[in-house]
């Protein structure tokens, strides 16, 4: 219910010593408010002219006014240091987002990432609200009254006492029940309620195999079984709350019971008797309250969980071992015979790679899909850490990973689809540089070939793309990419990861014309399985099961039958037309 | 009001739903009443109890009803609350089913055999959450509205019983937390709602895009840029949800300030009216504790009111979703077998854009021929397959099989046309019943030979389960390459005569293309194949190669043939092969 780590928070305890003091006083306000009810109603049954009453009316008004106002004033006081707690962990989810970079996306999924910064924040927020205050309303409230009960009448505080424990116990247990239960049903249930949304996602291929019509009636039957399982569920998690309602309600029955035949005993007079029927409901009033947010309490935790969990990742240390870089002709990176692990699996991905690569290189990287291209990119460009520090060397200085700023300001990653964003045609171009001259932007977009497109478009270089904006062919998005390049000719390390796999031939063609040129006096890795790219790379990496199988200059590879030739023969086995 | 009356105006979704359950809405709206009333009486009860015992009646009998009543109000109230809940949510969740059979259908309609865009995904998603959100419709705002209302009846007609003026003035008093709260907490919440998904919505689209391009930030080192693109956002939001919050806070304080009038009514009232003997005054603690109870039904009120903006947009897309559904065409069925497939002078352009995408394009297909179509993206290849399926009219011209409109033939579709996407989609179901899918009467032998036919049987069979593995979401159990096999397989049982295949092998690699593209062409020899393509892998295959440029086919012939005459395509060829850089 409670995560320890909240009151490591900075600055909670005083507020909830504040939060603590206002419900005492809250308290208090309840028994007078009770006491004040009660001697007007007494004054009215004993026959009393209406006059009588105008004072203890006057104090229940006040009484009940203030108990609702310092309702208020908790809020009030607690919530900004609420939303500013919040609002800095946001802060740092994002900073530590950007330190992490993509292997942290990687690991807890896009979609989880963005609805942890919204949503999960906003639930955290809730959370905090909640947890603080009914917790200390339920240490607090309940006791005062019994206390005052107990002054005026030891036996019905004693059973108000002993019903206490009681109720919790049941709910405890019941819930646990509940639980148990609850979890059992949970895989199957999970797998009914995204059966709707898969059904709508294979709906074409439903449509293609025409079977979408008939369909209807499966959805239909899925969603009943659904039903059963959940009320099945339900059932048994609405008991927790039943056996609350019951042991309260009927615990106030039974004091109201008591007190009539004590009345009738004359043990008690009417003011005490009344006052403690009207106080018995608030008794128990935190602890429903709390009960009825319960759900809301668990969600809560588990978004403060993850999100305190992120916090807490350990970072790549180090990165600024390397003091300063630009990459000349005589600039060199060696890999050392260099293994790279992924956390959750027991087997190297890249094992033993070795290779010295130096100056104005173009190097190519091939091999059959899961060959391990595309890990070594990631490694090479930083989004990597190596198993071991001190494998990889550049310009002669040992480096534990290449996760190093100053190498990464030096570099430009060019993907299968390069990503977009939801901005201005001249902010994704200049996204490197956002202050560049309007000359050198259309000169970059020039060179990458994109003119002529941007005459055609409405706003020109103003345009908005990206998600849900213009679309861009992937052939655009592969030149905006090479315009981004173009534009920043301090970037001399040019990582590409597949960028012409899924372009139709025809594109491929013609962007292959516009990014030649910028191959030129650059430090080039280039992984791909499109062959015609071998022509104009001047040394070769072939990858084959995390393992760098073969390197050499295209000729000297070409040259003897390893793995290169039977790499090449398998993927370029066209049959032939000519 | 008025807005709520536009909703509803030409409701399809909600209304029908109510009317169709009415008995069972009925009991949940009865038994919310009674857990209140319920609750109201122990209280009433208990007043009076305790007023008559302290006179001290010189019989037990005088306080046994309002005891055994004591107890029976208290065993009454959580027996009501439990059984309410458990029938609202049962009657919800009924409704439920029934939205979804009703939402795919009516996504159904619509939907087109073709992958659109990406975001056809988010969309479904979009729908599903607004189903959700009418299941909350009833649960957090009808419910509470109409039991809080039904409250407000009973109240009054109960204090009208024995004065007329004060149930007036209780009936005002009480309005204001029935009525004037909630109108205003909707008028309140609405703009502000309204303003805060808009900036949500905004705020989402910067920060998936933040985390989507986050390898391009991180190169860049543009910390600080990085960190202001969301301040903005943040501090609007914090800004409408600290409104929200004081508002809630304050509304919340109203509505126990209207009840307190509403409790001082009450005593005095009662303290005016039952004078007339000791016995009579038993009824002031009656009357002045009863109303404790209701005040947690009334807060429901306001607080399920101000959600129905939410809702209501929900409301809003799945009726519009269902009202406007494409026309039907008189259908027919062909009975011979196929022998041609003709796109005669087709133009086309979406109702909604003037942008031109097929030009007067005609292309004839004989039976058993096989062409390849290509050309760069956006030049209207997946356009002229949604044509030939019938997904889409030509604006202009007509697509026939055997002479007869294909649009005349949807019912017949799945017997005459086969396809295999990009991405075919996997159920989250068993091998066999997965490949089953193509032919439902099927039988396992006959599945297990489609299997032998893709070249999966090897793979399958040392599976631990064999044909019962399931192929998980999306079919992630297996990669990319066997997925297609699997939907091969599936497309080899339903049996088609014309097999399109859009784009089937761009996310794979070379090797794995090349292996596929042998087995499709080898397993469907004896069809008809529209096979839309990126690049020249495979091109031997077809009889006929088309290229689609600009909404025209600009080169075309037999891959020989072009490969022999035409430069431009030897260039693309010999690329695609490695010959040429």
């Amino acid at each position: 219910m409670i995560d320890r780590r909240l009151f490591k928070i900075p600055g909670i305890w005083p507020r909830i010593m504040m939060i603590a003091l206002l419900t005492l006083v809250q308290a208090v306000t309840i028994v007078i408010q009770a006491r004040a009810l009660s001697i007007a109603v007494v004054q009215l049954w004993e026959l009393k002219p209406l006059a009588t009453i105008v004072t203890p009316t006057a104090v229940f008004v006040v009484s009940f006014l203030c108990r609702h106002l310092i309702t208020v004033a908790q809020n009030r006081s607690f919530y900004p240091f609420v939303a500013e707690t919040t609002g800095k962990m946001r802060e740092q989810l994002m900073t530590k987002l950007f330190r992490l970079g993509p292997s942290l996306v990687e690991k807890t999924g896009t979609g989880n990432m963005v609805t942890m910064a919204l949503e999960g924040i906003d639930k955290v927020q809730t959370y905090l609200m909640l947890i603080v205050i009914k917790i200390m309303d339920m240490g607090i409230t309940p006791w005062v009254i019994l206390l005052y009960i107990a002054f005026m009448q030891w036996k019905e505080a004693a059973f108000l006492l002993i019903i206490y424990p009681v109720i919790i116990l049941f709910m405890i247990i019941l819930g646990l029940a509940a639980k148990s239960k609850a979890d059992r049903q949970y895989a199957g249930y999970q797998r009914l309620s995204n059966n709707f949304v898969d059904t709508l996602r294979g709906l074409g291929t439903l449509k293609q195999l025409g079977l979408s019509k008939r369909y209807a009636g499966n959805v239909y039957s899925v969603s009943e079984d659904y039903r059963k399982e959940t009320m099945a569920t339900l059932r048994i998690a609405m008991t927790s709350t039943f056996a609350l309602d019951f042991f309260t309600t009927l615990s106030v029955a039974v004091v109201a019971v008591f007190l009539g035949f004590d009345l009738m005993d004359g043990k008690i007079m009417l003011l005490p008797a009344l006052t403690i029927l009207t106080l018995a409901p608030d008794y128990f009033l935190p602890v429903r309250n709390f009960a009825s947010d319960y759900h809301a309490t668990l969600n809560g935790k588990n978004a403060l969980q993850a999100v305190l969990d992120v916090l807490e990742t350990p970072e790549t240390t180090d990165r600024d071992e390397l003091k300063q870089l630009a990459w000349h002709d005589d600039s060199s990176i060696k890999f050392d015979d260099v293994s790279l692990t992924y956390e959750d699996a027991d087997q190297p991905t890249l094992s033993h790679i070795s290779f010295d690569v130096h100056g104005f290189q173009k190097v190519g990287i091939i091999g059959a899909s899961g060959s391990g291209k595309s890990t070594l990119i990631n490694l090479i460009g930083g989004f990597l850490t190596p198993d071991e520090p001190g494998h990889i060397s550049l310009n002669g200085q040992k480096l534990p990973h290449l996760s190093q700023e100053t190498w990464q300001h030096n570099s430009i990653y060019i993907p299968q689809a390069p990503y977009l964003f939801h901005a201005t045609l001249r902010e994704n171009i200049c996204f490197y540089q956002p202050d560049t001259a309007d000359g050198q932007v259309k000169a970059a977009c020039e060179k990458a070939g994109l003119t002529d497109w941007i005459a055609e478009l409405p706003q020109g270089l103003e345009t908005m793309i990206g998600e849900g904006s213009r679309g861009v062919s992937g052939g655009q998005a592969q030149r905006i990419a090479l315009a981004r390049a173009f534009l920043d000719d301090s970037r001399k390390v040019l990582l590409f990861d597949e960028p012409t796999a899924h372009l139709d031939i025809e594109t491929e063609a013609a962007l292959k014309e516009d990014m030649l040129p910028l191959l030129d006096d650059r430090l080039v890795f280039f992984a791909t399985h499109r062959l015609h790219w071998i022509n104009q790379m001047d040394y070769v990496l072939v990858m084959d099961h995390g393992q760098l199988v073969e390197q050499g200059t295209p000729a000297e590879l070409a040259g003897h039958d390893g793995p290169y030739t039977q790499l090449r023969a398998e993927m370029g086995g066209l049959h032939a037309l000519d | 009001m008025h807005s709520i009356k536009q909703t509803f105006a030409h409701d399809t979704w909600v209304m029908p739903y109510l009317r169709k359950y009415k008995w069972l809405l009925v009991l949940v709206l009865f038994l919310g009443m009674m857990t209140f009333l319920s609750a109201a009486a122990l209280m009433f009860n208990s007043g009076y109890l305790i007023s008559e015992a302290a006179r001290r009646p010189g019989n037990i009998i005088y306080i046994y009803v309002p005891v055994v009543l004591a107890r029976a109000f208290g065993i009454a109230r959580p027996v009501f609350r439990y059984s309410e809940r458990l029938t609202s949510h049962n009657w919800v969740l009924r409704i439920v089913s029934d939205f979804r059979k009703k939402l795919y259908q009516a996504v159904e309609a619509k939907a087109s055999a073709i992958k659109q865009t990406h975001q056809t995904g988010d969309i479904l998603s979009i729908l599903a959450d607004d189903i959700d959100h009418i299941e909350n419709l009833y649960l957090r705002t009808v419910f509470p509205i109409v039991i809080g209302w039904l409250l407000y009846l009973f109240i009054i007609i109960g204090v009208g019983v024995f004065s007329w003026p004060v149930a007036l003035l209780m009936a005002l008093i009480l309005a204001m937390i029935v009525l004037v709260m909630p109108l205003l907490s909707v008028a309140v919440n609405g703009t502000r709602e309204f303003k805060q998904k808009q900036i949500q919505s905004n705020f989402y689209t910067s920060l998936t895009d933040e985390v989507l391009g986050l390898t391009d930030w991180v190169i860049s080192g543009r910390y600080n840029d990085f960190m202001k693109l969301q301040n903005k956002p943040i501090d609007e939001i914090a800004t409408l949800r600290r409104k929200d919050h004081f508002f809630q806070w304050w509304r919340g304080f109203g509505v126990q300030f209207f009840f307190l009038l509403a409790v001082l009514t009450l005593l005095i009232w009662s303290g005016t009216f039952f004078t007339a003997s000791k016995g009579m005054a038993n009824w002031i603690a009656a009357f002045a504790l009863t109303l404790f109870p209701i005040v947690e039904p009334f807060l429901e009120v306001s607080q399920g009111a101000s959600e129905w903006p939410v809702y209501r947009q929900s409301i809003e897309r799945v009726n519009q979703l269902s009202n406007d559904q494409p026309q039907t065409v008189a259908q027919t069925t062909l009975t011979e077998p196929v022998s041609d497939l003709n796109v005669n002078h087709v133009t086309f352009h979406y109702p909604d854009d003037d942008k031109i995408i097929l030009k007067d394009v005609s292309l004839n297909i004989h039976r058993g021929e096989k062409i390849a179509l290509l050309g760069p993206s956006g030049t209207g290849k997946s356009t002229l397959l949604k044509l030939l399926l019938g997904d889409q009219k030509p604006t202009v011209g007509i697509v026939t099989i055997n002479g007869t409109p294909v649009s005349e033939l949807q019912q017949q579709r799945a017997q005459l046309f086969g396809v295999l996407d990009q991405q075919p989609y996997l159920f989250d179901t068993s091998v066999m019943n997965n490949i089953r899918l193509g032919n439902l009467n099927a039988t396992d032998d006959q599945v297990k030979a489609a299997v032998a036919a893709v070249e999966l049987k090897s793979l399958i069979e040392s599976l631990p389960d064999g044909y019962d593995t399931e192929v998980q979401e999306s079919g992630t159990r297996f990669s990319g390459g066997e997925r297609q096999r699997l939907s091969l397989a599936r497309i080899l049982l339903q049996d088609a005569p014309i097999i399109v295949l859009d784009e089937p092998t761009v996310s794979l690699d070379p090797i794995t293309e090349r292996q596929l593209l042998d087995t499709v062409f080898k397993v469907l020899h004896d069809k008809t194949i529209i096979w839309v393509t990126h690049h020249l892998a495979g091109i031997d295959h077809v009889d006929q190669v088309r290229f689609l440029e600009d909404g025209v086919f600009d080169m075309q012939g037999t891959p020989r043939a072009l490969y022999r005459d035409e430069p431009r395509f030897r260039k693309l060829y010999e690329l695609d092969t490695g010959k040429r850089s």
